[in-house]
């Protein structure tokens, strides 16, 4: 009798707890954000680089008192695994961070290849999922309803450089493409194929490289014999710095060389030094940016200072697009005043989110379609904006030795 | 283009055959399937990294500072650590050193962070121009201080009673213990050895490879390739293995694309696996 008498007494109490939290905006709420990150295997840089994103977000999010819903305020907790950059590994930690962890959302696995493998899980369950780094259309092309990518298509990458490397030079006509044989840099290969033949040049050259590829020096020693005119190598960091090293080591020039995404990294340029000069790349964001915000961060140069401040570092666009999707969940699920995910979902899909990163709304298949990556050329070891016309730092220039 | 190609091909092999040389020697006579290997090339490339970022030491120079530095912890490490499970199954030595590499490689993602760096030499060393082919000098300086490392070790091996001892407890463990040779003793030496041509080769690769703690994978699936190639433990075989496999890989890419190289060495030493299971040099026993 004296049991069942306590019992009652703690049940009322945990429902008073309850009813005072739910009217009190000074108790918090938790949401919970899952992301499988490859902190550990060939794809830890990045990762690594992503969670800092994160983290920093996090840090500002908590210092500005959370994310402000109907009435009350709520904490984030980042809930992460390490998935050994292994994709399938991936979409297993997605589904035991929805199934287990009881994640509100999620942030995708890097690149386009993880995000898409992931996607499925994100969409069999109903999760909202923002992909910070995929950027490939072929992820969006599945009709999924929760998933929303920051980048925009690579297609928003090959064009403009196209358009300035034929108005610089009607001389430039013969184009060598190399290309990482994975999802991510396949596909801007073959936008940059697309966008070259678009305007009348020859493609003389465009081969795969596999994936851990110690040596290029056949496959430049076989573009050199090309004579092309412009040069495009896609893959990550350790691949163009390779790349461009065996292309001074066999002397390999050409008016125009294109390296994605390797030079928008300050460590690139360091690896690389003085062959790092007049290279051309573009990238979704550069810490030379400034946009101004009404995100967490206020503006560009903000969220770069006080990244700066936290790393000891500038943000790359890796970094910065962690912090990124953290901010539009957050605008997302401020607008909807809840973290009911139907009504996160709409809010995501009605865009307009002014961020450090830039506008962002999606398009009907997810992808980002709201602003234009800019162009980027290598100048005396600095990073000069080279389109669009409204935030251009430098001119662009021809010749790379 | 076929000339340049053979170029490309002999200056990779040389590279190769570095990063295969230790690996070899362990697997050779300790009959240790070294994992750390891959790491143990990073941690090199790293002390001559920032010996050059610091001090201006050129990496090749740096290479016997590289190498010194290694020698002693690894010798420890053998001695305290890995001696005690040698007599093991492979796959004990194998978890270890597999648990090993993962200690050693995450404290310098810790400590290095994964970002890649490279030691960009200033000035550059330039490029021979050969009859129309290109030389890059500091390829061929990394390749010829590969070369050297080889032959020192073969030199040691052959000419020195810590080297003989090392061939004889190769060669038999149990008679090499019989004649007085402290095996355990031996055991650390050529470990540590071994960690020493790992780290020297990381300090000439500095210049040439990207530098990063997950680099470590690649350089260990490389060893793994050209000592199976070249013949187990098998000094000749690493540089008949290094070489044979830059060159494969070179006219593989040419012939067959960039993404095939690696597809045509590993069927070439499934072919070898079947043909001739001892590798190119690899004899039972010792040589």
């Amino acid at each position: 009798m004296r049991s069942k008498g306590l019992g009652v007494v703690a049940f009322v109490v945990a429902a008073a707890v309850s009813v005072i939290a739910a009217f009190d905006p000074g108790l918090a709420q938790t949401i919970k954000v899952g992301a499988p990150l490859p902190l550990t295997g060939p794809l830890s840089p990045e990762g690594t680089k992503l969670r800092q994103g994160y983290e920093l977000w996090l840090e500002e999010l908590n210092k500005a008192g959370g994310i402000q819903t109907a009435g009350s305020r709520a904490n984030v907790e980042l809930v992460f695994y390490d998935y050994q950059s292994n994709t399938p590994r991936a979409v297993q930690l997605a589904e035991k961070l929805i199934v287990d962890d009881k994640v509100d959302f999620l942030f995708s696995p890097f690149g386009s290849g993880a995000a898409k493998a992931a996607s499925v899980v994100a969409e069999k369950y109903g999760v909202p999922m923002l992909a910070s780094t995929a950027s490939s259309a072929e992820v969006f092309d599945q009709g999924y309803k929760n998933l929303f990518g920051l980048y925009t298509d690579n297609s928003t990458l090959s064009e403009p450089i196209a358009d300035l490397v034929t108005k610089k030079s009607p001389d430039i006509r013969r184009v060598a493409i190399l290309a990482r044989n994975d999802l991510y840099p396949m596909s801007l290969a073959n936008e940059f194929e697309k966008s070259a033949k678009a305007r009348g040049l020859q493609v003389v050259f465009f081969e795969k490289y596999a994936i851990g590829t110690m040596d290029h020096s056949a496959a430049l020693t076989q573009i050199q014999g090309g004579r092309p005119d412009w040069i495009v190598v896609t893959g990550y960091i350790n691949d163009l710095i390779l790349a461009r090293k065996q292309m001074g080591d066999l002397r390999l020039t050409a008016p125009v060389v294109t390296m994605i995404n390797g030079p928008a990294y300050n460590e690139w340029i360091e690896a690389t030094g003085a062959l790092s000069e007049n290279i051309t790349t573009a990238s979704w964001f550069h810490p030379v940016l400034n946009y101004q915000s009404k995100d967490l961060f206020g503006s560009t140069q903000n969220f770069v200072r006080l990244f700066k401040d936290k790393y000891g570092s500038e943000p790359d666009f890796t970094q910065a697009s962690g912090a990124a999707v953290g901010v539009i969940l957050q605008q997302a699920i401020e607008r909807a005043g809840s973290t009911d995910r139907d009504a996160v979902r709409a809010e995501l899909g009605k865009g307009n989110f002014e961020t450090f990163f830039g506008l962002i709304s999606f398009g009907p298949t997810g992808m980002a379609n709201s602003y234009v990556p800019p162009v980027y050329q290598i100048q005396d070891r600095q990073v000069k904006v080279i389109y669009p016309e409204a935030v251009k730092t430098g001119e662009f220039r021809l010749g790379v030795r | 283009m076929l000339a340049q190609i053979f170029v490309n091909g002999l200056l990779l092999g040389a590279l190769y055959s570095a990063i295969a040389l230790g690996f070899s020697l362990v697997w050779g006579v300790l009959n240790i399937i070294n994992i750390l290997h891959g790491s143990l090339i990073v941690l090199g490339a790293y002390l001559a990294f920032f010996l050059n970022a610091w001090f201006g030491i050129s990496p090749f120079a740096a290479a016997p500072v590289a190498a010194m530095v290694l020698f002693i912890p690894a010798f420890l490490l053998q001695l305290g650590v890995i001696n005690r499970v040698l007599a093991k199954p492979v796959l004990i030595t194998l978890t270890l050193t597999f648990g090993l590499n993962l200690m050693l490689n995450n404290a310098m993602l810790t400590v290095f962070r994964a970002d890649y760096r490279k030691v960009v030499l200033d000035p550059p060393l330039g490029v021979l121009d050969i009859a129309g082919l290109a030389v890059p000098v500091d390829r061929l300086a990394a390749g010829a201080g590969a070369i050297c490392l080889v032959a020192l070790v073969w030199l040691l091996t052959r000419t020195t009673q810590i080297g003989r001892a090392i061939v004889a407890v190769r060669m038999d463990r149990d008679a090499a213990a019989l004649m007085g040779i402290p095996v355990a003793t031996v055991y650390a030496l050529t470990f540590a050895l071994a960690a020493a041509v790992a780290g020297a080769a990381g300090a000439l690769l500095s210049a040439i490879f990207p530098i990063s703690p997950v680099a470590s994978a690649g350089y260990l699936g490389k060893a793994f390739v050209i000592c199976v190639l070249g013949g187990l433990g098998s000094i000749p075989g690493v540089v008949a293995g290094g070489f044979g496999l830059g060159i494969i890989e070179s006219y593989g890419a040419l012939w067959l694309g960039p993404e095939h190289a690696g597809t045509v060495a590993f069927v070439l030493l499934l072919l070898l696996l079947l043909f001739r299971p001892n590798g190119l040099f690899g004899r039972k026993g010792f040589e």
